[in-house]
């Protein structure tokens, strides 16, 4: 009898301890995952909601008060409140809604309802509110990024994008808006992430004040021109729309340059020569697509009417970038 | 014994074990995966002798009479006169008939926002209703908001009660299952029913509106109140879903707002700085016709809104209003 014929083989013991590491690696990682549910999904709130509800209930201005409880919205329930608008919402990083309306203890015409939204992060808040920002607005410049309309005020405080709805136009219930948009500035506390680079990646010069907007996905319809910032620029009567992507490589910009020329050709655009071949011109039904690539960058023109002033807006674009760019590599 | 015989197990009892375990193992696999139902359970369905349909409450209209598009600022003047250039309230509602009109109420939102129908051309209809002489005129809708908030923040309440009708807000009796024949949506779906079961006459009653998803919200998108359950699974195929509501409800007449347009931010809106005066309002017999020209006051031509060519290939209507001879008018 072979006395090692019941002993394990070393490949045995190999094979056994490599399944049962695997075992220990899954057995962790659920551990670790079970730790990082959402609780929403479950009918618990999350610390973060407790937080803004303790605060709502304080944000009535002076002489009013509140008129329904506090309302909380997730992703699976927000077309409640707010319909076809969801998804433009959900599609850009919504977490939470939080409403409340709040009354004048003194005339009952006077209400107003305000909306927290919880976009888990400024560039969320920021592209929410850039891509509902009102024409002819009068900006608000203690927020970072706010303006006012006739009737109320709209702004982001990190990664909420708050506004409000008024019953009435009154300077008497837009004072109150007012109030309780800076008790919202003063309690609820920003994130680190304070600052969105791109903004200053656009020259100053025939900028138009607060034209800038950032797509998170889908910029001109197209699918891959994700987190793409636009501005406006105004010479004279005549105006163009710049845009930009800061892209995660210089190859994946390059990429994205190709796909959208390709993009614009495959649905009717006309390519116009050029000798640079890190732009393409391309007649698009009679206006002009600018479209290029530097460094990690792809930036161009959308649809301009004046070639001429597209142009140089271009090369405005590319020159800043190019300090841009010498500013990352230090 | 035993543990001196498995000490000795040689490779033919070991691959012998590892195969039954292994034909165990597969076994098992096997009967998960025939049991397996991707689907999940299915949903409460209705019989089908329980599922209920709307009934067509159309009027006969033939071109030159079937939709009028009156210019003016004042709702009541304007409602006045496009249901008299069509030949009059008595053409629409009879004597003693029962009439249920139902505005877009769906937000509680202020009149001033115009998200919702606005109350004075609510009560204006209400009261050319009673005028006409109907036993009874419901207001109602199932608003996507708190319904209570909804109808009494939108000022609809106040001024349909004012107006002589009763306002019927959603309760869960009123909701019965349909399907649409030749439907691709509606099908076993919950609908706000009740209030529209005993009626002689249906008239819609919608501001123009810009629509994030849908492009525009009309008369046609105003029925998207009637449908219960989570109907906002429905805006994934948006299109389709006017289209086949526009199919559901055939009503006696729609009457389109465009005195103020929401020309952005829609459908919610939250500024008067998303509306633009254009002072005009579209009566009509036919939602198709009166959406395709009520989407022109957005900017918008009858092809941008893909719905209204498939309402008009189910039947619903014609989008090239013109044919239709509108009558038109100043106030």
């Amino acid at each position: 009898m072979d006395s090692t014929k019941g002993k394990p083989k070393k490949l045995e013991s190999v094979v056994s301890i490599s399944l049962l590491s695997i075992l220990v690696l899954i057995a962790l990682a659920v551990f670790i995952k079970q730790s990082d549910y959402d609780m929403s999904r479950f009918g618990i709130e999350a610390p973060v909601g407790e937080l803004i509800t303790a605060k709502l209930h304080s944000l009535a201005p002076a002489g009013f008060e509140t008129l329904s409880e506090i309302e909380i919205y997730h992703a699976e329930n927000l077309f409640e409140k707010i319909d076809g608008k969801a998804p433009l919402y959900i599609e850009s990083g919504f977490e939470k809604l939080f409403t409340r309306r709040f009354i004048s203890k003194e005339d009952e015409n006077l209400w107003m309802e305000l909306f927290v939204f919880d976009m888990a992060a400024l560039r969320n808040a920021f592209s929410i509110y850039s891509v509902q920002r009102r024409a002819d607005v009068e900006i608000l410049p203690d927020m970072q990024f706010g303006y006012r309309t006739s009737d109320a005020p709209y702004f982001v405080h990190g990664k909420y994008y708050i506004e409000f709805i008024a019953s009435t136009k009154s300077d008497e219930l837009f004072k109150a808006m007012m109030e309780t948009a800076q008790k919202i500035q003063t309690s609820l506390a920003l994130d680190a992430d304070t600052e969105i680079p791109e903004l200053s990646y656009f020259p100053q010069d025939n900028l138009v004040s607060g034209s800038q907007k950032l797509y998170l996905a889908s910029a001109f319809g197209f699918e891959k021109l994700t987190d793409t910032f636009t501005a406006q620029y105004r010479v004279g009567d005549d105006t163009v729309t710049a845009f930009l992507s800061d892209r995660p490589s210089a190859t994946d910009a390059t990429t994205l340059f190709e796909n959208y020329y390709k993009f614009l050709i495959e649905n009717g655009g006309k390519e116009i020569p050029t000798e640079n071949p890190k732009a393409k011109f391309v007649d698009f039904y009679g206006t002009l697509e600018i479209v290029t690539v530097a460094g990690q960058f792809v930036f161009g023109i959308h649809e301009a009417e004046n070639p001429q002033l597209a142009s140089k807006v271009e090369k405005m674009i590319l020159n800043k970038l190019h300090e841009t760019i010498k500013n990352i590599k230090k | 014994m035993t543990e001196q015989k498995d000490k000795n197990l040689g490779r033919r009892q070991f691959l012998t074990r590892a195969g039954k375990a292994g034909v165990s193992i597969a076994a098992a696999g096997f009967a998960s995966y025939l049991l397996y139902d991707p689907k999940g359970p299915p949903r409460q369905a209705v019989k089908a002798e329980q599922l209920v349909t709307l009934p067509d409450f159309s009027v006969p209209h033939k071109a030159g009479d079937t939709i009028s598009i009156v210019e003016g600022p004042d709702r009541k003047q304007t409602i006045t006169k496009a249901i008299e250039l069509l030949g009059g309230i008595e053409r629409f509602v009879k004597q003693g008939e029962t009439v249920a009109i139902k505005p877009n109420v769906a937000f509680a939102r202020p009149p001033m926002l115009g998200a919702t129908a606005h109350p004075e051309l609510v009560a204006a209809v209400v009261e050319l209703c009673r005028k006409a002489g109907a036993k009874l005129v419901y207001v109602t809708d199932n608003p996507i908001d708190a319904s209570a908030s909804c109808f009494t923040l939108s000022g609809i309440r106040k001024a349909a009660s004012a107006a002589g009708a009763k306002v019927i807000l959603p309760k869960a009796h009123h909701f019965k299952h349909t399907t649409l024949e030749g439907g691709k949506l509606i099908k076993n779906w919950p609908i706000f029913f009740g209030p529209f079961e005993k009626i002689d006459k249906l008239i819609g009653i919608a501001p123009v509106k810009h629509h994030a998803r849908a492009g525009a919200s009309m008369s046609m998108k105003n029925w998207y109140g009637l449908l219960g359950g989570r109907r906002n699974i429905f805006h994934q195929d948006i299109n389709t879903i006017i289209a086949e509501l526009s199919m559901m409800v055939k009503p006696t007449l729609v009457i389109l707002d465009g005195t103020e347009v929401m020309i952005t931010n829609g459908p919610t809106g939250g500024s008067v700085s998303d509306l633009k005066r254009a002072n005009t309002l579209i009566a009509s017999c036919d939602m198709v016709a009166a959406d395709s020209y009520g989407c022109t006051l957005l900017g918008l031509k009858p092809p941008d809104l893909p719905y209204l060519a498939k309402a008009q290939t189910a039947g619903a209507g014609e989008t090239n209003y013109e044919a239709l001879k509108p009558v038109l008018g100043t106030v």
